[in-house]
Formats: C-alpha cells, sequence, structure tokens
C-alpha cells in the first residue's frame, strides 16, 4: 500500500522529468541525423561537418580549464578566510558573494565592456598618465577574465560549504602530533575538501564551456566558442540541423568531464554531484 | 598565511563588485556614456518609470518566477516524499534523471525545449505559434524542479522517521501525517528550494532566449537585446534598483533565519513562537497575492478586446520617442485604440529569416530587404497584401515599384531604401587612404576595423573589391570571396550589426561599413565621422519593405499599421529620427531642405547609377554562402 502511494506521488515528476529532458534531447538527436527541418531525411552530413568545429571546441575547454584553475586558487584562500569567521561575519561574507549572482550577468559583463575597452575606464585613466592604451580586451584573456568573474561564486561557496564542516579538533590533533601548518593543510585540510573542490570544478566549466555571451562581448574575432558556433546556427545561420549536431557533442563532453569526475571523487568521499 | 586570506579576500570581494559599481554610477550619469561621468542627475529614474514596455517586462519576469517556482516547489516536494520512499535501486535512477538539467548545459536545455515545442507545437499540431507563454513555464518549471528536491532529499533524510509512524500510530490520516509533521520539518528545504528556483528563474537568460517566442518574452531577453543596441542608461537605473531589492530581501531572510535559530536555542519548543507564525502568515499571504496578481495579469489582457499586433524590425528603425521624435507607434495606438502594438527588433535580415522559419513565432508585419524578400516569396513565407486596406500605398513614388523582388507588387510595401557605404573617423584615418573598399582590409588600421556580421552585406563588400558581380551563383567565385573575407579577418576589430553605433562614436573603432542612414545618425553623434560611398567600385543600393509573414494572425491590423506607416507626413517624423530615405516624394515635404539636399541620404541619379541591388539567390547558393560565412566567423 504504502510502495504504490509512493510511486504514485512520483508519476507526475517522472514523467515530467521523461517528456521535458529525456525526449527533448531525442528530438536534438533527431535533428542531428536529418538534414533539414522541413524534409527530415536521415544523414551523417552534419556529424560530417564537425571536424571543422573541433578547433573551436578545444578552444572552449582550454579556455574553460583555465577559467576553473584559476577559480580555484584564488577562490580557496576566500572560501578558507569565510568559513574561519566568527558566523554572524560568515553569514554576512556568504551573501555577499552570492548576491552577484542574482544580479544580470549580461550587465555586468557589459560593464566589464566599459572598464577594458580602448576608450574604456581603465584606458582613458592610463592615457591620462601617459601610457597607451593597452590591450585589455577582445583577446583570451578577456574572455577568461569574464569567466572568472561570472563563476567565481560558484567555485566559492560549494568550497565554502566543505570546509565549514572540516572539525576542528581534527586540525588540533595533526598540530599536536607536530605537523607544521603547512602539513595541516595538505594532510588535513586538502583531503576533506576534494568533495567541494570537484563540485566547484563542475560548477565553473559547465557553464563557462558552453557561454556566447562572454566570449560575444568580451572576445574578440579568434576568440569564437562553441556556444557561439551553437547559437549562431540557430538564430542566424539558419541551420538547427548543424546546431543540434554541435549542442549533441557539447552535452556529451560534458556528462563525459562530470563523470570522471564523479568517478574521481568516490574514492574519497562517495561522490558529489553539482 | 593568514594575512594573506585576508588580503585575496578583500581583493576578490572588489573585483567581484567594481562592474556593479561601475553600473551604478553610470545609473546617475547625466551622460550617455559609460566611461565618463558627466554630472549627478536622477533622471534616469523618472525615465525608467516612465517606460511601461520595460515595466512590463519586469511584471512578466516576476510573474513567470513566480509561478515557475511555485509550480517546482509544490511538485518538487510531492516527488522528493515520493522518491525518499522509494527502493534505492529505484532512487537512484530518478535521481540520475533530476541531475541531467542540473549538469547539462543551459544552452543544450534551452536548444532541446524549443526544438521539442516546434517539434510537437508546429509539426505535429500544426500550431503557428507553439512558442508561448505556457511553453516558457514549463521550461522554468523544468530547471527549477532539481533545486527544490536536492534541498528537500537531505532534510527528509535527516527527519526522524518516528516522527511520523507516531502521527500515523495517533490516528492520523497519511494526508495528515504530512501536513501536521513532515512538511514542519522539512520546511526550511523547501523555502530554499523555493527560493532557488525563483532566483533562478528571474535572472535565467540563455534557456529563455531560445525558448521564448514572440508574444510573451522576459527581462533578460529584452536586455540581451538592448545590449546589442546603443544601451539607454535607464537600464543602469533597473539595475541599481534591483539590486537594492536583492540586497534588502537577503538580509531579511538572514534575519529571520538567525531570529529563528536563537529561538530554537532558547525554547527548543515545538510549536512555533508568535513571531515566527506571523511571519509564515504573511508569507503565505504574499505568496497568494502575488499568484493572484500574476494571474490577473494573465486574464486580464485576454477579457479587453484588445487586438495585439506583432511587429518585427530592425533594430533604430523606427521612431520611439527617443531624443524628441514622434513615437511611431504610440501614434498608431492611439489612432486605433483597439490595437495594442508589440515591438521587438533584430539585426539582420539572416536573424529574422531564422526566426521565421524556426517557427514556434507569430510575428504580423516585417521589414525585411530586397534580395530576402525575392527568397521569402520564393518559399512561400509571405502572404499576399490587400491593397484596398492600404490606400495610402498610392504615395509610393513609382521608381520603387515592380523591382525586380516583388516583380507583380504584390507582396511588398518599401518602407525606405538607401547605399552601403563606409563610415570612418577623420581624426585617425588619413584622406589618402579613403580610395574604396580595400579601406576595411588596410593593416594601418587593424583593430580599428569593424565589418558586417552578415553572409550577404559580408559577401558583397568583398565582391566590389574583387569587382565581381554581387549577385553571382557561381560557387568558386563564393570560394574566391569566403577567402578574400578570411583575410580580412586579422585587421578586424569585430563583426558587428547594432552594436556599431556606440562603438564607431565612442571611437572604440574608426572604420566601417554600414548602411547610409545609420551612418548619418552616427555623424550626428559625433562630428568626426564621415561617409564615403566607393562610387567607382559600386556599391549595394537596398529596399527595405514592409511584408506580411505567413505566421500572421492579424492580417488586417497589419495592413492598418502598414497603412499608416505609408502616411507621408509620419513617413517624414519617422525618417527624421531614422535618417534613412523614404519612397515617399509627398513625406519631403514635411522633411528640412537640409535633409533632403543631404548627399549621404538621397545621393544624385549619376551616383545611384553605379548602385547595385542584392537579387535573389537559389535556395542551394544561399544556404552554401552562409555555411561559408559561419566557417569565416568561426575559423
Amino acid at each position: 500500500m504504502k510502495k504504490n502511494k509512493s510511486v504514485l506521488l512520483t508519476t507526475p515528476y517522472i514523467l515530467w522529468m521523461v517528456v521535458f529532458t529525456l525526449i527533448p534531447l531525442g528530438v536534438v538527436a533527431y535533428y542531428a541525423f536529418t538534414d533539414s527541418p522541413t524534409t527530415g531525411n536521415f544523414t551523417f552530413a552534419n556529424l560530417q561537418e564537425l571536424g571543422n568545429y573541433l578547433p573551436v571546441l578545444w578552444q572552449s575547454i582550454w579556455y574553460s580549464i583555465v577559467s576553473a584553475v584559476i577559480c580555484l586558487l584564488i577562490g580557496y584562500p576566500v572560501a578558507y578566510y569565510i568559513a574561519h569567521r566568527p558566523p554572524m561575519v560568515q553569514k554576512i561574507l556568504y551573501m555577499l558573494v552570492m548576491l552577484p549572482m542574482c544580479m544580470s550577468f549580461l550587465l555586468r559583463t557589459l560593464a566589464w565592456v566599459g572598464l577594458l575597452q580602448d576608450t574604456g575606464i581603465i584606458n582613458t585613466r592610463l592615457g591620462k598618465l601617459g601610457i597607451g592604451p593597452l590591450p585589455l580586451i577582445r583577446n583570451s584573456g578577456a574572455v577568461i577574465l569574464g569567466m572568472v568573474y561570472n563563476y567565481l561564486p560558484y567555485m566559492i561557496l560549494p568550497l565554502y560549504a566543505i570546509i565549514v564542516k572540516i572539525d576542528h579538533r581534527l586540525i588540533e590533533a595533526a598540530e599536536d602530533l607536530g605537523c607544521t601548518p603547512l602539513q595541516v593543510f595538505t594532510k588535513v585540510i586538502l583531503p576533506f575538501s576534494v568533495p567541494g573542490i570537484l563540485s566547484g570544478i563542475t560548477m565553473v566549466f559547465v557553464p563557462a564551456v558552453s557561454t556566447f555571451y562572454i566570449s560575444q562581448k568580451l572576445g574578440g574575432t579568434d576568440t569564437v566558442l562553441i556556444g557561439d558556433v551553437i547559437e549562431r546556427q540557430f538564430k542566424q545561420g539558419n541551420n538547427p540541423n548543424l546546431g543540434a549536431a554541435l549542442s549533441l557533442v557539447l552535452m556529451l563532453l560534458v556528462f563525459v568531464c562530470t563523470g570522471i569526475m564523479n568517478r574521481f571523487g568516490s574514492d574519497e568521499e562517495g561522490g558529489v554531484v553539482v | 598565511m593568514k594575512k594573506a586570506n585576508r588580503i585575496i579576500t578583500i581583493l576578490i570581494f572588489i573585483f567581484l563588485y567594481i562592474p556593479m559599481a561601475v553600473l551604478v554610477v553610470a545609473s546617475f550619469n547625466t551622460g550617455k556614456d559609460i566611461t565618463q561621468f558627466e554630472g549627478f542627475t536622477l533622471s534616469r529614474y523618472a525615465e525608467l518609470f516612465r517606460d511601461a514596455q520595460l515595466l512590463r517586462l519586469l511584471g512578466n519576469s516576476l510573474l513567470i518566477s513566480v509561478l515557475a517556482s511555485g509550480i517546482s516547489t509544490v511538485l518538487g516536494t510531492l516527488s522528493a516524499v515520493g522518491i525518499y520512499r522509494l527502493k534505492p535501486k529505484m532512487r537512484r535512477v530518478v535521481m540520475s534523471l533530476t541531475n541531467i538539467p542540473m549538469t547539462n548545459p543551459d544552452i543544450v536545455t534551452g536548444v532541446s525545449l524549443s526544438l521539442l515545442f516546434v517539434f510537437i507545437g508546429g509539426r505535429l499540431l500544426g500550431q503557428k505559434e507553439s512558442l508561448t507563454f505556457w511553453t516558457l513555464l514549463i521550461a522554468h518549471v523544468t530547471f527549477g524542479l532539481p533545486y527544490v528536491i536536492l534541498n528537500v532529499m537531505p532534510k527528509l533524510q535527516q527527519m526522524n522517521p518516528a516522527l511520523q509512524d507516531a502521527a500515523l500510530d495517533l490516528g492520523c490520516t497519511p494526508l495528515q501525517a504530512f501536513f501536521k509533521v513532515t512538511i514542519h520539518e522539512i520546511m526550511p528545504g523547501m523555502i530554499a528550494g523555493a527560493i532557488m528556483a525563483f532566483t533562478m528563474s528571474l535572472d535565467d537568460f540563455v534557456i529563455s532566449y531560445f525558448v521564448t517566442g514572440s508574444d510573451f518574452m522576459t527581462l533578460p531577453v529584452e536586455i540581451y537585446s538592448l545590449t546589442k543596441k546603443p544601451i539607454q542608461p535607464k537600464i543602469y537605473a533597473m539595475f541599481t534598483l534591483l539590486f537594492l531589492l536583492i540586497f534588502v530581501l537577503m538580509v531579511t531572510m538572514n534575519v529571520i533565519q538567525v531570529r529563528g535559530e536563537q529561538q530554537k536555542h532558547r525554547r527548543r519548543a515545538i510549536s512555533d513562537s508568535k513571531a515566527v507564525r506571523i511571519i509564515k502568515v504573511a508569507a503565505a499571504i504574499a505568496a497568494a497575492v502575488a499568484i493572484l496578481v500574476g494571474m490577473a495579469f494573465l486574464i486580464l489582457p485576454s477579457l479587453q478586446p484588445k487586438i495585439t499586433l506583432n511587429v518585427y524590425n530592425w533594430g533604430q528603425y523606427m521612431a520611439r520617442g527617443e531624443d524628441g521624435s514622434t513615437d511611431i507607434i504610440a501614434a498608431f495606438e492611439e489612432k486605433y485604440p483597439h490595437i495594442k502594438v508589440n515591438y521587438t527588433t533584430y539585426d539582420s535580415n539572416e536573424i529574422m529569416y531564422s526566426k521565421l522559419s524556426g517557427g514556434g513565432v507569430a510575428i504580423d508585419v516585417v521589414f525585411p530587404s530586397d534580395y530576402m524578400i525575392a527568397r521569402m516569396i520564393q518559399e512561400n513565407m509571405l502572404l499576399e497584401l490587400n491593397f484596398d486596406n492600404i490606400p495610402n500605398y498610392q504615395y509610393i513614388d513609382e521608381s520603387f515599384l515592380d523591382t525586380a523582388y516583388d516583380p507583380e507588387n504584390k507582396y511588398s510595401v518599401p518602407y525606405t531604401w538607401g547605399t552601403v557605404g563606409i563610415i570612418y573617423n577623420t581624426k585617425y584615418v588619413d584622406e589618402a587612404d579613403v580610395t574604396g573598399w580595400e579601406l576595411m582590409w588596410n593593416e594601418k588600421y587593424a583593430g580599428k576595423i569593424l565589418m558586417f556580421d552578415n553572409s550577404r552585406d559580408a559577401f558583397g563588400i568583398a565582391q566590389f573589391l574583387l569587382g565581381e558581380d554581387i549577385n553571382t551563383t557561381d560557387k568558386a567565385v563564393l570560394d574566391a570571396t569566403a577567402a578574400k573575407l578570411k583575410e580580412q579577418k586579422p585587421v578586424l576589430q569585430q563583426y558587428v550589426m547594432d552594436q556599431i553605433y556606440s562603438t564607431m562614436e565612442n571611437e572604440e573603432a574608426w572604420i566601417a561599413a554600414y548602411y547610409a542612414g545609420d551612418c548619418m545618425t552616427m555623424m550626428e553623434n559625433n562630428e568626426d565621422l564621415a561617409f564615403y560611398l566607393p562610387e567607382n567600385q559600386g556599391f549595394n543600393m537596398f529596399i527595405d519593405a514592409a511584408c506580411i509573414p505567413t505566421c500572421c494572425k492579424e492580417k488586417e491590423a497589419a495592413e492598418l499599421f502598414i497603412n499608416f506607416l505609408c502616411e507621408p507626413e509620419i513617413s517624414a517624423a519617422n525618417m527624421d529620427w531614422v535618417c534613412y530615405s523614404t519612397p515617399i516624394s509627398a513625406a519631403k515635404e514635411y522633411l528640412d531642405e537640409e535633409t533632403v539636399n543631404d548627399p549621404v541620404a538621397y545621393p544624385s541619379e549619376e551616383i545611384l547609377k553605379n548602385g547595385v541591388s542584392f537579387a535573389y539567390l537559389p535556395e542551394e547558393i544561399s544556404r552554401y554562402t552562409e555555411s561559408l560565412f559561419m566557417q569565416v566567423r568561426n575559423s
């Protein structure tokens, strides 16, 4: 009796998820293997064309990995610092990290354009000091900066959540047993933070690898990312079939990456999912 | 170590908040440019509150997020309870289903849902308009659900199962047990999940961008199209207000949470304290009111006998009351009070074409250019016009009739015409270099040149330079043109459409090819800009015309609108701001003499002889050009 009911409770949800997540992915696959939305003939042409976009795909992966690593390197000290404040201060700082995530990322990215462009805030100030306009925008550095800026909170928050739970007595014990602060960090704190690190990396990597707005605004003509290409196939190029094939590749890539992360993490801590 | 951490933390917070500070400061700036603070003003806020369109979109966004988070919370909580009771194996399967939308990139979710809706609505059910408010709501619920489940599940796992058994033993029905016991235990998870679903939905751009149709839009999607044009400072004012609102919300939430915890410590009472109970009741009332208001928003417009006319036009291509111009749409709505115009914009013919052929939208009036009109006629995408409803058609000059793209004058009413030339900044560009289209390839100005971000215009320019026919169907010529464009890529700053205004006006770029009318607008705002038409190499002459696509729902109203645009006085008032040339000679009487005699807007017959129009290209060649251009862009 009880079991029947619980199945009944989950049925609408399972139905919803099948209809609105699994079937749409099936439709994407259908588009990827057909030649045009009107005729719908089976073809491998879209997949063959994917070869042209491999460099773009590598570039996207490379930028996102770099951003994720930078986020980790600068996010860890911040998370660590916040986790070791008094509870009230922790709450305030936590809120301040979360706040930017709730504001329009389009406008915040646009503000960076105003800061970085040749006639922008930074370069005009530098110009007054006699320093010629620096190439701050429309290069890979600017795109990575945009990614780090937008997704840093996604790194700090899971790291904080893990670090704050580390039992302080363990650290004291390590210290009592003669560990140097560095050893305490590498032997106690770091191993315990692994789940946070993994989920942080995933949460930065996934949106970064698929972004198109950041590269459109902060990038130049040669910083095209896979997200740009997909967006353009649907919104301008009028080639939804190629767009679908590219989406499929992007999705597989992300699932493989998160799968590896989870496998990697499960040795330590039983697996973390975003 | 500690000190280093503190310094890094401070620096990171500065890093996170500087761009937002820039936006807040810009909202008080008298100047339009974000980089120069010219003086303090509050008028941006007044502008914001006068902008009914923006406020309506904000209302739309709130409505969608309230409804989506409400539905996700109810459905998600019930499912979480169900999933919690499933056998572990089954539970794992369901939870991995939950993880799909969480791990899938937003762009894939958006693409997949939009393809699904168009596929089911358009192909299977034969609906014209399959992307509506409801499909957008479904999309938002879909990505909100996992947040609720992932927040409620841990609370269920923490709950002592004996509590519920006790309730059942004491004679509660399972339903009563849920409402009297379980729900109190999982409430924090529900609230956290609801808040996450709400904020995710409110700020969602990527998924909505793909799933939005023509009739219902949210704020982030509109902001995206606004950031492509010269941005209006009232957007900064809105950002500032939203920032304040969210800040206050977060602080209140924290205070409530801290108070709640303190109370728990003090009393450890099962029953709620008075304060908490009041807050809960207030929250429930607020939620109910929000949902009712939302429903009212939805139902009220449908009760009014108003017709909604979806007009889809190029950006910056109709006077909307900016800079003291006549608001053409407002004037139309005043004259025909039973019609409400829903005005949206596109950057290029190709974007408009993709949107219409992608399906799922209902658009009543579009303004394609000549070659695109020919293509759309060929592909049965345009409706024949009923000229009985467009008496003002008589004002159109004869020279704009019987064109190659619409030889029988059945599908289109000319709106504007013009030329494509080069706009350059005389401060930086040596006049000696301004010799022809090769200026766009000049390495001397590398990084300061802007190129068209649409295949037809970009190919046209390269073909003029190569001395080829711009209407060629020879694939070898097209390949050579693409190679020429690839050669140009290293000297380009960016491929642009509407972003050109701000970039040229604030001198971020110095050289660009663009439509003469828009060039005149830019020249008005920056005196150092000049226009050059490469007469000897040839240039494109275009006509943009109003057409009614087959996905139209209100044909008669659309014809009324087109007729209104052809009134000489209205056309003049419109062109006065748009700066393009009018095909209605009678309108010139209302324009000031300076404009009518301007060689940029109305070049002499002799010069116009060298202009070439784009002609229809067969479907296969259009597709081929498009894919070549994509390769140039993406290489």
